[in-house]
């Protein structure tokens, strides 16, 4: 009888904690905490790499512009046109995408125009497209893959393991900590929106972590919860340092009408992508962005981003400067010790993203307290700005209003400010208004710059305030 | 068929911008959004690249930057300026048929100033 028991227990036993096997990466289980649990209810095994069908497609400065694509074969790895002197980036897509869609080859492509490297882009489109579950599983055997890979370049060309550097967008994130995982002291990974449902709350053996690399950054854009939001990325905190651009919820250009989305200016594809996902996926076109103009991408250290835009805090960058988000946060000393560091900032709402923070005080004179609104624009050695609204309601002499504005363009050292007025109502009375003083602070180095007006204006007309003579 | 789908897809347009009064389908148009005219548009400019591309809202031109004066096409290929600003062109009548009539934005006070 006893053994009847014990032969039943271990049949329950194997059932629930099933196992497979793969030549060089290993065998992959459905045991705790990789389902059965409350985050990761349904239990799927990872699918054979065969099945999975992972393809590595190469970039170079020698082929910039075609990839190689290369394999496990020691062969064609020697053969291919891999440096091994150089630092390596694999670009890991998520759930339903492919390796050959165009933002991963563009972002080789972009990466190759201002530096020396291997780009290689991960393709395991036949693991991902199927049901969440399973490609939420297989990418453990993606990133096994990667990992042997990584493994294979490290006797080959006896490569360091902090020459490489994996960026996964939303499942592909998840993917590259396994990668981290599997590879001690790997240079580095970045999490573009990394995936929620099956992640989100789970130990981190599943999920991307600080552990994961000597270096982990994110970018979080569709932070919404799952249910009843959509929103597919996780707002946990999960690298070294975590970027929540535009609060990390909401991107702007993304709330456009379903015509408009989807006749997208690059094309109906990219189009009806964004329509699908469009904040899932500006995490990636925002890094695409950083590549060439990190300055633009500045993260301001702040606890939430309540308090980073409504209130308005968090303004200048601390004395240990800011770290600018995507392709360059690894310029940011991380204090020993640290992790999960918030940032915040703001980005355009189309191509191209990269913003510019000043902080503005304005105190303004004129007759009598009328409605209307104010805008501003700064002028510097660099060109111009646009006129930014930076108030409207109650405009009463003698008062000092303090906004944020975040500009397209840097704007170099301030040389002069302009100020406008209206309220859109024809006033008989014709009132002035002018502005006395324009304080402005840069938000990347705190400098400070003063302008003084005296003159009054009408309604439509700009004053130009020149610097404070002492 | 396309033309069909077309009609379809202005309909649905048109059902669906009745009860939206804060972000239209037709009026109160975002940067970025498709447009036929610039009254559309909360930025007042609908912008196109060329005859042939599809026209849609952007922002005002800034101070400096190239312009249209105010014409009666209701697109145009380069924007009209922000407040407080001119267009400063040189009109033909060439120039106005084909809304060409490109300028630089300009602020008149400034100019006085100069003088």
């Amino acid at each position: 009888m006893l053994l009847v028991w014990s032969a039943t227990l271990l049949l329950l036993g194997f059932a629930q904690g099933a196992e497979v096997c793969y030549e060089n990466l290993g065998c992959f289980t459905d045991d705790r905490p990789w389902s059965d649990t409350a985050e990761r209810p349904i239990a799927r095994l990872p699918w054979d790499p065969e099945k999975i069908g992972t393809r590595f497609l190469l970039f170079t400065a020698k082929n910039p512009d075609n990839f190689q694509e290369i394999s496990t074969n020691k062969d064609i790895l020697l053969s291919s046109n891999y440096e091994g002197g150089n630092m390596t980036r694999f670009i890991i897509h998520g759930f339903i995408d492919q390796g050959e869609e165009n933002w991963l080859l563009d972002m080789c492509r972009t990466m190759l125009l201002v530096e020396d490297i291997n780009c290689i882009c991960v393709d395991w489109k036949r693991g991902g497209r199927t049901t969440y579950t399973q490609a939420a599983n297989n990418i453990r055997v993606v990133g096994a893959e990667v990992a042997y890979m990584i493994e294979l370049f490290q006797t080959h060309y006896k490569q360091k393991p902090e020459m490489f550097h994996v960026i996964g967008h939303s499942l592909g994130a998840h993917c590259a900590g396994e990668v981290g995982r599997r590879v001690p002291n790997l240079g580095r990974v970045t999490g573009l929106d990394p995936a929620e449902p099956y992640f989100q709350g789970c130990p981190e053996l599943v999920r991307l972590d600080p552990s994961d690399a000597k270096f982990v950054d994110t970018i979080h854009t569709d932070s919404l919860p799952m249910i009843p939001y959509l929103g597919f990325g996780m707002a946990q905190a999960v690298g070294h340092l975590d970027f929540y651009p535009n609060g990390g919820k909401q991107m702007p250009g993304c709330d456009k009408n379903i015509l408009s989305q989807i006749v997208d200016i690059d094309g109906i594809w990219e189009g009806t992508r964004d329509f699908a996902a469009c904040n899932h996926l500006r995490s990636y076109k925002f890094y695409n962005d950083t590549i060439l103009n990190p300055e633009g991408f500045l993260g301001y250290p702040c606890s939430s981003d309540e308090v980073f835009d409504e209130i308005g805090r968090c303004f200048p960058c601390p004395t240990g400067t800011c770290p600018f988000m995507g392709h360059h946060a690894d310029k940011f000393k991380v204090p020993s010790g640290q992790e999960k560091l918030k940032f915040y900032l703001n980005t355009g709402e189309a191509k191209p993203f990269a913003r510019y923070r000043y902080m503005l005080t304005i105190t303004i004179s004129g007759d009598r307290t009328v409605t209307g609104f104010i805008k501003v624009a700064l002028y510097g050695s660099n060109g111009n700005s646009r006129q930014y609204d930076v108030h409207s309601g109650l405009l009463s002499p003698g008062k000092t209003y303090e906004v944020y504005i975040d500009t397209e363009i840097d704007v170099g050292e301030v040389t002069k400010m302009k100020f406008l007025w209206n309220n859109k109502i024809l006033n008989p009375l014709l009132p002035k208004f002018g502005a006395t003083k324009m304080v402005v602070q840069r938000g990347k180095d705190r400098k400070l710059f003063e302008f003084c007006g005296e003159e009054r204006v009408r309604e439509n007309v700009l004053q130009t305030l020149n610097p404070c003579t002492p | 068929m396309k033309a069909v789908a077309l009609l379809a897809m202005c309909m649905l347009a048109v059902a669906l911008a009745a009860p939206a009064q804060e972000k239209g389908l037709i009026l109160n148009l975002d940067i970025g959004e498709l447009c036929v005219n610039s009254l559309q548009c909360k930025s007042s400019c609908c912008h196109r690249k060329n005859g042939l591309s599809l026209a849609r809202c952007a922002p005002q031109a800034k101070e400096n930057q190239e312009c249209s004066p105010k014409t009666l096409y209701g697109t145009y290929y380069h924007c009209t300026c922000e407040s407080g600003l001119k267009c400063d062109s040189d009109i033909t009548i060439g120039g106005s048929i084909t809304n060409t009539n490109f300028g630089f934005c300009v602020d008149p006070n400034d100019k006085q100033a100069a003088d």
